[in-house]
This record gives structure tokens, sequence and C-alpha cells, in this order.
């Protein structure tokens, strides 16, 4: 399989209205693929997996139409405080979690897909599992 | 003493020597049953004299006994909380209990007694505050000072259940995700839940009980502890076993004890606890033996809140260790809500204590029943459950027409249409506002003025419930459905004011 990166798009409420990411798509002809999308008219975050080979193209493309591109921390894991009973693995609908040899439970933070998603945060009865805050200055 | 030295056996002081002069041979459980798989029970037995057990999970029947010393002027403590978690006062004065799932008033279900506990453990300073009506003797009112554990006279875990035998397997029918203790537990059976360290277990390797007892030496949260005899809900009959136990919590560490948080369920401790197994005979070595594909348990719909919930298949624990299960036909992932890498980490721990030197073992003074069984409450209040309120419900299709459903509504005299598809399943309610509100705005489509939305509910729910999901969701009538989603009637607020005014 092709390595992918992942890259998080951010738009404006100036920029949400245009078609960025078709044209982006248009004028480079490298495939994309949202992983997800959460967006309204005031902008809003598109997360994308492009081949790691294009990361640069793509990144300068969307920068050069005002798009704030951002490589992703979708997950904070405190292994602190884990004390790895797994209570989260069942619930990841991504396959994300996953236990070691050792028993030990391994986040894959590249397969994580965050916000949307999140359904592991609350299971957690160490409470060591946090969405990382994405900040927009755009948004309420 | 129980534990007699048996003919062709071995006793306890016998394997006691053993591990004052270093020749004791100990192996974990996982250890043992490698051992049986490779050289047989018999070469096992001879080789081994002790086995190491272990399970860390969370064990709400938990909690903590302290003694603060006394204030001057002295104090006769009425109301007290630690960390805001209010504790209760069981003795005298300054005698507390911290109980695991007591939750802090101003961070419940993330902070509680468990907390509390693990902090003290930790070596933190909490906060004490007290409140009293002050007696002649004990004349203060209020106290209000930090403590940590060094500042305690007495600081000992005393839990009253712990280390159930095994447990069953959750998941969910429901069309919404629960919160239970068994965790979350995501909609129409998209996941599952289980606890116990199965093969690992202490009592699973003993479980008729032959070295367990009151008095019997253990692991408990990183230091030594004892069993002080069967916990609550003991129910070795169905294979339930539980502990009582106490120990010494200043010597306890928060790798073994740690508190917990189950959203809208409330807080808990996850303990950590190991038994040794002496194998005094050879049955008990094939007993040790015990394999997870052995350990069966129910897999339960919590779903239906109800003291007997429906049980939907049977699972191993090896299966359950596997990480999938298969509920109705489906493969769905499985999460363990307690810590094998920390059970294995105790037996572990605890087979190098015994080697070391530093742990002795103790015959009990008396073991544990193997015959009662835990029964369920004597209720004197009667309780009114959803089947014996509801009344046939008036339905109709998808496809009539507006006027059709209005006579229906005035005939019938009723408020609420259920919206059914040909197999009787529900596909939306239409009230008598709705279609008031139709001819208000001239809307003729059926379609237009459904709500598709529908809250059910069962014929097995109790009336409170029933009303809850009522009130939670401002509406005023919940179909009925069955198993299958079909309707079998309709519940209103107005039949439940009815019951109410009686």
């Amino acid at each position: 399989m092709k390595r992918l990166d992942r890259l998080l798009l951010r738009f404006s409420e100036e920029n949400v209205a245009e078609p960025i990411t078709s044209q982006v798509i248009l004028e480079l002809g490298i495939p994309m693929r949202i992983v997800t999308a959460t967006i309204n008219s005031l902008g809003g975050d598109i997360l994308i997996e492009v081949p790691k080979v294009h990361v640069d193209k793509v990144v300068k493309a969307f920068k050069k139409r005002n798009v704030v591109v951002k490589f992703p921390k979708l997950i904070e894991v405190d292994y602190d405080k884990c004390f790895d009973c797994g209570a989260c693995y069942a619930l990841c609908p991504v396959d994300a979690i996953s236990f070691k040899e050792d028993g030990s439970v391994v986040f894959d933070e590249k397969t994580c897909i965050g916000s949307p998603c999140g359904l592991c945060v609350d299971a957690c009865p160490a409470r060591a599992i946090k969405l990382v805050e994405q900040h927009r200055s755009n948004q309420k | 003493m129980v534990a007699q030295k048996k003919r062709n056996g071995r006793s306890i002081q016998e394997i006691n020597k053993k591990i004052k002069s270093g020749d004791v041979q100990v192996v974990t459980a996982e250890e043992m049953k490698k051992l049986v798989e490779s050289s047989g029970v018999e070469v096992a037995y001879k080789e081994v004299d002790v086995v190491t057990t272990g399970t860390f999970g969370a064990m709400c029947s938990s909690g903590a006994i302290i003694n603060t010393g006394h204030s001057d002027p002295p104090i006769k403590m009425q109301r007290a909380w630690i960390n805001d978690v209010e504790v209760s006062h069981p003795g005298a004065a300054v005698d507390l209990y911290i109980g695991a799932s007591q939750m802090s008033e101003t961070k419940p279900f993330e902070y509680g007694g468990g907390h509390v506990i693990e902090d003290l453990i930790a070596g933190k300073e909490v906060e004490l505050r007290a409140t009293s009506y002050g007696t002649d003797c004990y004349p203060r009112t209020k106290l209000d000072t930090t403590l940590t554990k060094d500042d305690l006279n007495q600081f000992y875990l005393l839990n009253f259940r712990n280390c159930y035998q095994h447990y069953v397997c959750a998941t969910n029918s429901r069309d919404e995700i629960i919160y239970t203790y068994m965790g979350k537990l995501l909609p129409r059976f998209r996941n599952a839940t289980y606890s116990g360290a199965g093969a690992l277990n202490p009592l699973m390797n003993d479980p008729d009980y032959e070295t367990i007892g009151i008095g019997t030496r253990i692991f408990l949260g990183g230091a030594q502890g004892y069993i002080i005899g069967e916990g609550t809900q003991h129910d070795p009959s169905n294979g339930f076993g539980t502990l009582m136990v106490r120990g010494d919590a200043k010597k306890m560490s928060t790798e073994f004890i740690r508190g917990g948080a189950f959203t809208k369920y409330g807080t808990s401790m996850y303990v950590g606890i190991g038994v040794p197994i002496p194998l005094l005979n050879l049955g008990l070595a094939k007993k040790t033996a015990l394999r997870d594909e052995e350990i069966l348990t129910d897999i339960v719909d919590y779903g239906v809140p109800r003291r007997a919930r429906p049980k939907l298949d049977k699972v191993s624990y090896a299966t359950l260790k596997s990480g999938t299960v298969t509920i109705n036909d489906r493969t769905v992932k499985v999460s363990s809500l307690s810590s094998l890498k920390t059970a294995k980490k105790i037996a572990a721990t605890f087979k190098s204590w015994i080697e070391n030197g530093t742990f002795f073992l103790s015959a009990p003074a008396e073991t544990l029943p193997t015959n009662t069984v835990c029964n369920a409450m004597k209720q004197t209040g009667e309780l009114t459950f959803v089947g014996s309120v509801a009344h046939e419900a008036v339905t109709c299709g998808v496809d009539e027409d507006i006027n059709a459903v209005a006579k229906r509504i005035i005939s019938r005299s009723v408020n609420h249409v259920v919206v059914t598809d040909k197999n009787g399943e529900v596909k939306g309610i239409v009230t008598s506002w709705d279609v008031t509100r139709a001819v208000a705005e001239g809307k003729t489509r059926l379609a237009d003025i459904i709500t598709k939305k529908v809250f059910t509910t069962r014929l097995d729910v109790t009336l409170e419930e029933a009303s809850r999901k009522m009130a939670q969701h401002h509406i005023s009538a919940l179909p009925v459905v069955d198993q299958s989603k079909k309707v079998v009637g309709l519940i209103t607020s107005e039949d439940i004011a009815k019951l109410r005014g009686r």
C-alpha cells in the first residue's frame, strides 16, 4: 500500500464557499481521500489523506488558496494514567486501538479520526484519552 | 488448621520451610497451564509448590478505613468530606470510611472515593472538611485541615466484595448508547464488554476453596494483605465467589490501586489482588491447570434494565480475550474492563516475593463457604410495569390520507396514532396536534407531518422508567414494541397520570 500522510485543511468563512478541494485535485491530478469533514457556512475542517510523495505539492496548492494546512494531532493519550484495561478497544470504528504482546494498549494516531468520533474518550475509566482541540479562530 | 498435611501431599509448613531456604518452586497460573500442557499434571505437581494468581479490575464494593487522630479542641465528626467526597463516619469521633464509589460533590462521575484512596497512597495531600453538632466532650463543630497518609493513625483497605470468580459479558439491544457499570455499550449489539482475568483469577484456580479462607495472606494493592472472609453476594454455587479483604494501604502502590470513572454511572476503584495457591495435593495441581477455553460465561443484554437480564449466549474467556465475540451471528469487538496486563504483572510480582523469601503462606483459620447462594431482595412495595398499563395502539399506514387518520383520531378518541409498515414495525407517530397543524398549514400528505424519530418502550420496562423517558424527550406517548420492533401497544402520559391519581 502507498504511504499516506494526513493533512488537516482549515477553511474560513471567506473561502469555505469556493470549491477549493476539487480545484486542487483537478490542478494536481493527485487523488485524495477525505477521512472526515466538519464544515458549515462559517468554515470548518476537512481531514484528508494524500500519498506521502505528493504532500509538499498539495500543501502548497492549498496554502496558495488561503487554506490553513496542518499536520494534525487528533488525540492525546496519557500513558501514565492508562492502566491498560482496554475498555476503549471495542469502541473504535477504525481499529486504531490494539494490544501489544505484553497486554499494553496502544493507539495508532495515524489511523484515529479524532473529534468527529471520540467514542473512546468518555469510556476510559482512567480518563487518559483526550481529543486535541483544533482551535478554530474563525468559528464560534 | 484446615490445611493439614495430606498423604502424598505437601503441607503449608513444608512450603514455608522451602521459602525460607530459597528452594521453593513458584510459577504463575499462566506458566502452570503451559507446564501441565507440556509435561503433564503429575510432573507439574511434583515440580511446583505454589501457583500465583492475579486480577486487576474495578471493584466498587471497596474502601478504606482511616483514623485521623483527635483535633484540639476535639470534634465528633458528624459529616465529613475528603477532597469534596463525602466519607462516612461509621464509628466514634474520628474514624472515617472512604467508600470507593462515593462521588465528589464538585466533580461527580469524574472523581470519587477510589481517587481519594489513590491520592493518599500516592502520598498526596488531601483536604478534610468536617461538621458536627458539638457535645460537652467534643465541643468543636467545624474542621478544615489537610492530611497525607503519614498523618493517619490507620489507613487500611477494607473491601467487602472483591475479586469475583468470573463475570458476565455485557452487550446492549437498545437503539441508544447506554452507560453501565460494564462500561459504554453501543446500540444494537455493536460491541460487548467483559471483566475478569479468566484462568488467572485467584478463585478460579481453587474453585472449591481448599486453601482460601479467613486469614489467607495475599497480594493486595502491591502489599501483603489478608482475606477476612467471603465477600458480600458470595455465590459459589453459581461460580460467582467473592472475597472480603483487608490490607495496610500505607504500604500499597498506585500501580495496583487506582481510581476509576465510569461516565454516567459513577466512580469506582481498580484493585489488584493475587492469591497464592499452595499445591497441597494433585487435585489442586489439576485445578490450577484450568484454561481460558474451559471457563464459560453468559453474554447478557444490559439493554433490559431488569434484575434478570436476558442471556443471549455462552462464551469462553479464551474467545473474550481474542477481542471478538459472535452475537446474533455477527462478529463484534469485545473490550475488557479489567487489565490483563496488570493481572499478569501481579502474578509475576507475587511469584518473585515468594521466591525472594519475603512472603510466607498462611493456612486459613476457616475456609470460605462453598454452598451459599446470593438471593434477590425481598421487596414490599409493588412495581408497575408498562405491560400492565399499556393499551392497544391505534395505527395507520404510511400512505394513508390525513383525513382518514383524522377520522380515526375522532372515532377512537385518541391523541396518538402509530404509523406502521406492512410488518407492523413502527415507522413514525402522528398526534392530533400534528393533524390540526396540517389543516392550519394546508398540508395534505401524511408523510409531511409524521414524526419519524420515535422513542419506544417495552412491556417489561418499569412505569417509572417509561415516564422518565417521556419527560426527558418532552413527549406524551411511547409506542410499546416487542423484540422484533413490532408495535404491541401504546402508553401515554395520561395513562400514567390516571394510575398515579388512583
